[in-house]
């Protein structure tokens, strides 16, 4: 009787001590560094890293420290580190992929510190000041500009979750303009239409659903191109026009490209739409 | 006076032009047998002085190439110089334009290059280029290039030797797929797949019209190889460079998706030949085929991936370019197979046939596998909500529409010269690809190379062939000792290629001038399509007669015997109540097949039956056969059985003749019709091997005689799976599967 007792506790025991985790064989431990910026980070840091039995890490968001605990039989700190360089994390060893960096959401968007800059785009410094402050206005709205068509690429897409993550880049970098420095023209629409575009990207950033986020986007397309008229791109923009989305009465978007790739449809109808205006 | 001085000049500059033609290039290659471990276990292959891939070979236009092969293996070899102009007899075809190389010893190959490129070489005797035989085979231009240069040969490693995987492909067999759903979920595409996919119904459509699993690649390979190496490094090159990659496919069976973390692809060459420069985000480079392209190193201390994916995205191999902190590039996310799946329901006609709902396809433009790429439209969780009446058929496939990857296709290759062919009479050919998945048999206008006769074209005249891919997998087809051009939209500028891949229900027309003589292969370059016989032999008229094969014909039985070869298989079941097996021989046509069922006591019963047929068509669902049928089983008192038709069954003891006809019905079910010496009528339906989750299978029968047969499988490893049936006669039984 006793021994089946004996048995009964033994067998959960048994299981519990099989099943809990953490129990590393061959255990090896380094500490490297990945970059990155909050407790988000430090999630998918750590999931990216973590198999159970084989890899356990740990990372200090402050400190930008990892510790990483792996079997040395089955793996090897390239392999964990190249994963999460996958996830969009730089660190000692890999550089993250352009798309996957991009794809992180804003808070995330740690300095890419690693990222050695580009030969040809470093260009010497012009000692004219008031190139200096245009340049800097039209960065200012390039900015927006750049997060716009990356937000209407995701809806070509149908890609709600990038979608998201774009309209909250597009949020950062409105509220980051620095009105002060604005042209007078570039100051009055900035006045009209700061406001609307801030809270309709906010809506299509917490939108679930892609219907949602692209009835937003009509406005916020209007908004943008009443602000490419006095933001002096340096590129070509065309204004383009849905005639069938809202219900017949049409919509509008900018593109970078001639070519209609339509947001409001995705490739349900993607070429459905035409150039209404080029806007240089 | 001046007139003579003329002459002296000119033969002066002949001479040194002649001595500079006439330098030869030796190369000495031993073949020799080698044992590797690419991928966790140690086999053999077959190395060239001591390396695989085989040594890269450097040339400069103008030079003659002697190369000397000293086989010193236990069996014949061959090598081919691949896209390669050049004298009928250094082919390298054995057996239909070169002796083949026997054990032991050394062939000579000499003859003069006459042009310039990026080319390969590779063994064309049976399987050998899958163990090792392939390598780069450079000839430079006379005047010196700027860009620093770096060969990347790509290959494709299985730890199967590669006779199982060809007796397996044709056995129908699915242990590449279980092997492949290990690393990506849902890659066997079961039933249970299907419904964890929410796409049951898209499955049920697939298997009424007689599909199996959709296949992107039909084999499961280990390992991908860059210079014969998981990863590659070129450490030397630094920030700014601009460098020419000469890429070359070597693999069996593997396409590969080329991306480069640094920025653009610039192509500058293809398959040996210039083009006019063209940048894209990535390219798809087919079997065989062959890529220039030139690549920058955008920043310093940092090493650039350039990466290639197997079609399947199953696994990938790289390039480093620089030295420092590695840049990745992004990898291709998972095929969404059920989207795939469904494409081609929409695609297959119930008889077979594809149809193309009037897209008119070719040239690699409307990817029908752009509804599998996540990137161009979109992960499964964000697929659109409704379906739109005005979906836009001509876009709805076009990659570079889609999205902002731009996508190399061969609409934008162009030549840098004029390439029209000579004013001559044209010969137009059709060419119907055509190919049936589950017995894997492949062919041309439902013919391999065996069953029909060479194509007899003249000298001086231009050949056109339509080519139709009426199959479902892509096709690279190669053209030995030629360049054709391909009609693409370029005119006169149309791009030289010598291999072109054709993707299912393209039609592409390429062309070329007849110049040469003797007999040139042109073949699917998937080892194991061609192996199947999936070509054509064009042979000039008049030609003379060839000094390395002294009896033709004798040597295109040889040749022939390739797509002839029977496949064994074999199968039993060891189970509780009896063994239960069958054993096939079978080749492109004829079958061969016994059964049998042997119980432990007599009251179970010995059955076995042998049948021997023929199939007919292009799908092969017909298949008439003659047979023989014996069986024994004690019966307990007067029990006699009668079956559907009112004839009495003589189960107990029967010698019996037998005549019947399968036919594959939808849902690939087997009804099986046969009338015996004794005139007793039988009909029977089965269906085996249904896929209910990744390793689980079941089987189904049921017969006129009132028989019935359930059983389960659960596949363990390659040869060895557990099952559980029930039979009529023998009741339950369980056990174990050896299958061979």
């Amino acid at each position: 009787m006793k021994s089946i007792l004996n048995l009964i506790i033994a067998i959960p025991t048994l299981l519990l001590s099989t099943s809990c985790d953490g129990q590393i064989k061959n255990a090896k431990t380094v500490t490297v560094k990945i970059d990155g910026n909050c407790e988000m980070c430090e999630k998918t840091i750590e999931s990216a890293a973590n198999q159970k039995k084989v890899v356990s890490l740990d990372w200090n968001k402050d400190t930008k420290q990892a510790t990483i605990s792996y079997d040395d039989s089955k793996t090897n700190p390239d392999e964990i580190l190249k994963r999460v360089a996958l996830a969009g994390y730089d660190n000692e060893k890999f550089l993250a992929p352009g798309d996957a960096y991009a794809g992180l959401p804003g808070c995330c968007k740690y300095d890419r510190n690693r990222k050695k800059s580009e030969i040809e785009k470093t260009i010497t410094a012009t000692t004219d000041t008031t190139a200096i402050v245009q340049s800097v206005v039209s960065n200012q709205f390039k900015a927006i500009f750049d997060s716009y068509f990356e937000l209407k690429n995701a809806l070509v897409k149908t890609d709600a979750k990038t979608a998201g993550l774009k309209a909250t880049d597009l949020t950062i970098q409105l509220n980051k303009v620095d009105m002060s420095i604005l042209e007078n023209s570039q100051h009055v629409v900035w006045m009209k239409v700061y406001k609307n575009l801030i809270a309709k990207s906010e809506l299509i950033a917490t939108a679930k659903n892609i219907e949602n986020q692209r009835t937003q986007f009509m406005d916020v397309s209007e908004s943008m191109y009443k602000l490419l008229k006095v933001a002096k791109l340096a590129t070509p923009v065309y204004y383009q026009h849905c005639p069938m989305y809202n219900d017949g009465k049409g919509a509008n978007w900018l593109s970078m490209e001639n070519a209609v790739k339509n947001p409001y449809y995705g490739s349900q109808m993607l070429s459905c739409g035409k150039t209404i205006e080029t806007i240089k | 006076m001046n007139y003579f001085k003329y002459i002296i000049f000119g033969i002066a500059a002949t001479l040194c032009n002649y001595s500079f033609a006439q330098k030869t290039v030796r190369y000495d290659l031993f073949v020799r047998d080698t044992l590797v471990n690419f991928a966790g276990k140690e086999k053999k292959a077959y190395s060239v002085n001591g390396q695989i891939p085989m040594p890269e070979l450097h040339f400069t236009e103008g030079d003659t190439a002697e190369i000397y092969i000293h086989n010193e293996l236990q069996t014949e070899t061959s090598i081919h110089w691949h896209g390669l102009i050049l004298p009928n007899e250094q082919d390298g075809v054995p057996y239909l334009t070169t002796a083949p190389i026997k054990a032991g010893t050394t062939h000579i190959y000499k003859f003069p290059l006459v042009q310039n490129g990026t080319y390969w070489y590779h063994s064309h005797t049976k399987l050998q280029e899958q163990v090792g035989m392939y390598g780069a085979f450079i000839i430079h231009k006379k005047e010196k290039q700027e860009l620093p240069e770096y060969i990347m040969v790509l290959s494709d490693w299985t730890n199967m030797k590669p006779f199982e995987v060809h007796r397996r492909l044709h056995n129908a067999n699915d242990w590449s797929a279980i092997k492949k759903a290990k690393i990506q979920k849902g890659a066997a595409q079961s039933y249970a797949d299907a419904i964890a996919d929410k796409s049951l119904g898209i499955k049920l459509v697939n298997e009424w019209k007689r599909m199996l699993a959709m296949d992107v690649s039909d084999v499961y390979y280990d390992k991908f190889l860059t210079n014969g190496k998981a990863e590659d490094e070129a450490p030397q090159f630094k920030a700014g460079d601009k460098i020419r990659l000469r890429i070359i496919n070597g693999s069996s069976s593997t396409y590969f998706w080329l991306k480069y973390a640094g920025g653009k692809i610039n192509v500058v060459a293809s398959d040996g030949m210039d083009v006019k420069p063209v940048e894209v985000d990535r390219l798809i480079i087919a079997v065989a085929e062959i890529y220039d392209v030139v690549v920058t190193i955008p920043s310093d201390s940092t090493a650039f991936e350039f990466m290639a994916t197997s079609e399947d995205r199953i696994r990938n191999t790289s390039l480093w370019l620089g030295s420092g902190i590695k840049q990745l590039a992004s990898p291709l996310e998972p095929l969404k197979y059920f989207e795939g799946m469904k494409m081609m329901n929409g695609m297959i006609k119930m008889d077979g046939n594809l149809d193309d709902m009037g897209m008119n396809m070719s040239l690699q433009q409307m990817d029908m596998n752009v509804v599998m790429y996540p990137e161009i439209t979109g992960r499964k969780n964000d697929k659109k909500t409704k379906e739109h009446d005005h979906s836009q058929m001509e876009n709805q496939y076009n990659s570079n529409a889609l999205s902002d990857i731009v996508t190399l296709n061969y609409s934008m290759l162009k030549s840098p010269t004029k390439t029209k062919l000579p004013d001559a009479p044209t010969k137009i050919l059709n060419f119907t690809l055509t190919g049936n998945m589950n017995r894997y048999v492949w062919s041309i206008n439902n013919k391999t190379v065996s069953e029909t006769d060479k194509i007899m074209i003249k000298k001086g005249e231009n050949v056109r062939i339509i080519l139709y891919n009426n199959s479902m997998m892509r096709h690279p087809m190669h053209l030995h000792g030629h360049f054709f051009r391909i009609v693409n939209g370029h005119g006169d500028y149309s791009p030289l290629k010598n291999v072109l891949d054709i993707m299912p229900m393209e039609t592409d027309t390429i062309e070329f001038a007849a110049t040469e003589s003797g007999d040139w292969f042109f073949h699917c370059h998937i080892l194991y399509h061609m192996m199947s016989g999936m070509g054509r032999i064009f042979s000039y008229e008049n030609s003379p007669p060839n000094p390395q094969l002294p009896n033709p014909k004798k040597a295109l039985k040889r040749l022939y015997k390739d797509d002839r070869e029977f496949h064994f298989m074999f199968e039993n079941d060891f189970a509780s109540n009896g063994n239960d097996g069958e054993m096939m021989y079978m080749n492109t046509r004829w079958k061969f097949q016994t059964e049998w069922r042997l119980g432990y006591m007599d009251e179970h019963g010995y059955e076995a039956e042998a049948h021997f047929g023929r199939y007919f068509g292009k799908m092969q669902w017909l298949f008439p056969y003659v047979g023989f049928d014996w069986r024994y089983r004690k019966m307990h008192g007067d029990v006699i059985e009668k079956n559907i038709f009112g004839q009495y069954n003589t189960k107990d003891l029967r010698n019996a003749l037998c005549f019947g006809v399968q036919y594959t019905l939808p849902f690939m079910i087997v009804a099986d019709g046969r009338i015996d010496s004794d005139g007793k009528f039988r009909l029977q339906l089965m269906r085996e091997d249904i896929p209910i989750s990744k390793r689980l299978r079941m089987s189904l029968m049921y017969n006129s005689d009132f028989e019935y047969m359930g059983g389960l499988k659960y596949i363990l490893s390659k040869s060895f799976a557990l099952s559980a049936h029930y039979d009529s006669d023998m009741g339950f039984g369980g056990g174990f599967t050896f299958t061979y």
